[in-house]
């Protein structure tokens, strides 16, 4: 195996001040190698999204630490993590190709360098010939593909998504997992990946890394043994339920507390 | 443009060309007395007739109004965008904001005669009184409404605090500030114009007025439609600037 490319020591989170504490996730330890496609289930309201915020430098832990690429993260990395969320937070006045470039525009690119980059993004997801479109002449799928390409235009070793598909309808949710698997397949990102979705956890990821209800802690760390590449067929096989039960009995147990 | 919006565009037009057959033809019929509405004709005969006394009141009246939308809208953006920026002060000055607003601020105008005298310096304090309040109210709502989501989208990508009012800030509230400058600038015009009116010496106001105590309807509406066409054309251009910045923030035509 090799190292682990994001390291979580230790991370306890809370919110608020001492006399009403909220307790977010607790004592979590995680180790994630290179080139991984981990995805993080839990019950509503678990930490998932608090647990990429602060892999992303969004937010720091209340005690504990996180390394990413060896380096304690104390703000965003932007060069080392791309970063995408559940609504593709497009800036509506930009055009595809230009909302891709902006995270190269933040650190001053040359345009030139900045708009070869992100064409070739757009390629990698599909969007060859709408790079001069504005977010509102595209459909939801396409501004997400816009969303992973500005994720991945500064190369980053490590892609987290935060319910990247979770406003999308079922078949499009379907194109953009075969999507991210084929990007994923071809550019060998490490993944950290959340999602509610029971299927989309087993149907993507490598590794099933459950959290318990509020305050989230590590309760299962599934390795999903299914082959790759992965097929739709997979679906219906007797693993695929087998697995997707296992972390089920997790979370019912914890919506029903 | 799509069939439907051709067709409401010359439902409008024919609109406007009603309104202006209905002023020249109801004088003439006698059905509106002469001395309420005189023709569109005559007002716009006594324009040409009289245009150096007309044109020599616009350098005063124009100077006022610049002097006040500078102050209005100038100030009420920049108060608007502070305000908008801390939740705190929102909730605290709003309301006292809102209720000064529905102060008919007119009764003022005399009290400010007094204390800046009957030259510019009363028009111009009056109108930019009158518009800051709505002008700073409509520049709030914008930096207000600005999504979190996409501040927080930039800083993950490692936005830095200029960066973020550059990119993001900016951008997102350039609608509300034409929107506030079209709001400002209508209501400095109607602010120097009415203060105009009720007392000055000089100014478009001013000639209608002189124009009514003589009971004279053609000069009163001949500075009637030269105001009309100065609200128009600031209307005209503010639209414009509107679609420029839909269109660069791509959510207009």
């Amino acid at each position: 195996m090799t190292r682990p490319l994001v390291a979580i020591r230790g991370v306890s989170q809370h919110f608020g001040t001492d006399g009403a504490r909220v307790p977010a996730l607790e004592s979590i330890d995680l180790d994630i190698p290179d080139g991984q496609f981990a995805a993080v289930v839990g019950p509503s309201g678990c930490g998932k999204s608090t647990l990429l915020s602060l892999i992303a430098g969004l937010r720091l832990p209340s005690s504990g630490a996180v390394l990413c690429d060896g380096e304690p993260v104390t703000g965003p990395m932007p060069r080392k993590v791309g970063m995408i969320f559940q609504e593709a937070n497009l800036l509506p006045w930009l055009s595809a190709i230009d909302n891709v470039a902006f995270p190269l525009k933040l650190r001053h690119v040359a345009k030139a360098e900045r708009l070869d980059a992100a064409r070739r993004m757009l390629d990698l997801t599909g969007l060859r010939g709408f790079e001069d479109r504005l977010p509102h002449q595209l459909s939801g799928g396409m501004k997400q593909r816009v969303a992973i390409a500005r994720g991945l235009v500064q190369n980053p070793a490590v892609l987290l998504m935060d319910e990247p598909f979770a406003s999308l309808d079922e078949q499009t949710r379907m194109v953009l997992g075969d999507e991210l698997l084929r990007i994923w397949s071809e550019t060998r990102k490490t993944v950290l990946f959340v999602t509610h979705s029971l299927n989309e956890a087993v149907y993507l990821a490598d590794r099933v890394l459950v959290l318990s209800a509020r305050p989230g802690r590590l309760v299962d760390d599934i390795r999903v043994d299914l082959p790759r590449p992965r097929s739709f067929a997979m679906t219906s096989e007797e693993r695929f339920g087998t697995l997707k039960d296992r972390i089920w009995q997790h979370i019912k147990h914890a919506e029903r507390r | 443009m799509t069939w439907a919006e051709g067709h409401v565009r010359w439902c409008q037009a024919l609109l406007y060309l009603g309104i202006l057959a209905a002023w020249e033809l109801l004088p003439r019929t006698g059905l509106v007395p002469r001395l309420f509405v005189p023709p569109l004709s005559e007002a716009l005969a006594r324009l040409v007739s009289n245009h150096r006394e007309y044109l020599g009141s616009l350098p005063t009246t124009f100077g006022e109004i610049l002097a006040a939308y500078a102050i209005a809208c100038g100030g009420g953006i920049l108060l608007g965008q502070l305000l908008g920026a801390s939740a705190t002060a929102r909730h605290l000055v709003l309301p006292v904001l809102r209720s000064v607003y529905a102060v008919p601020l007119v009764v003022l105008y005399p009290a400010m005669m007094v204390w800046f005298g009957l030259g510019s310096e009363s028009k111009i304090a009056f109108a930019a009184i009158y518009a800051i309040i709505p002008t700073m109210l409509t520049a709030v709502a914008g930096v207000a409404a600005l999504t979190p989501a996409l501040t927080e989208t930039a800083r993950a990508f490692g936005a830095s605090r200029a960066q973020q009012i550059l990119y993001i800030a900016l951008p997102a509230s350039l609608p509300s500030i034409v929107a506030a400058l079209r709001l400002g600038g209508a209501l400095v015009i109607v602010g120097v114009i009415v203060a105009q009116m009720l007392g000055a010496a000089d100014g478009l106001g001013y000639l209608i007025t002189r124009h009514r105590t003589l009971l004279d309807s053609p000069g009163v509406y001949a500075g009637i439609v030269l105001v009309l066409a100065i609200t128009g054309l600031h209307e005209l251009a503010l639209r414009r600037l509107e679609r420029k910045v839909a269109a660069y923030r791509g959510v207009g035509d």
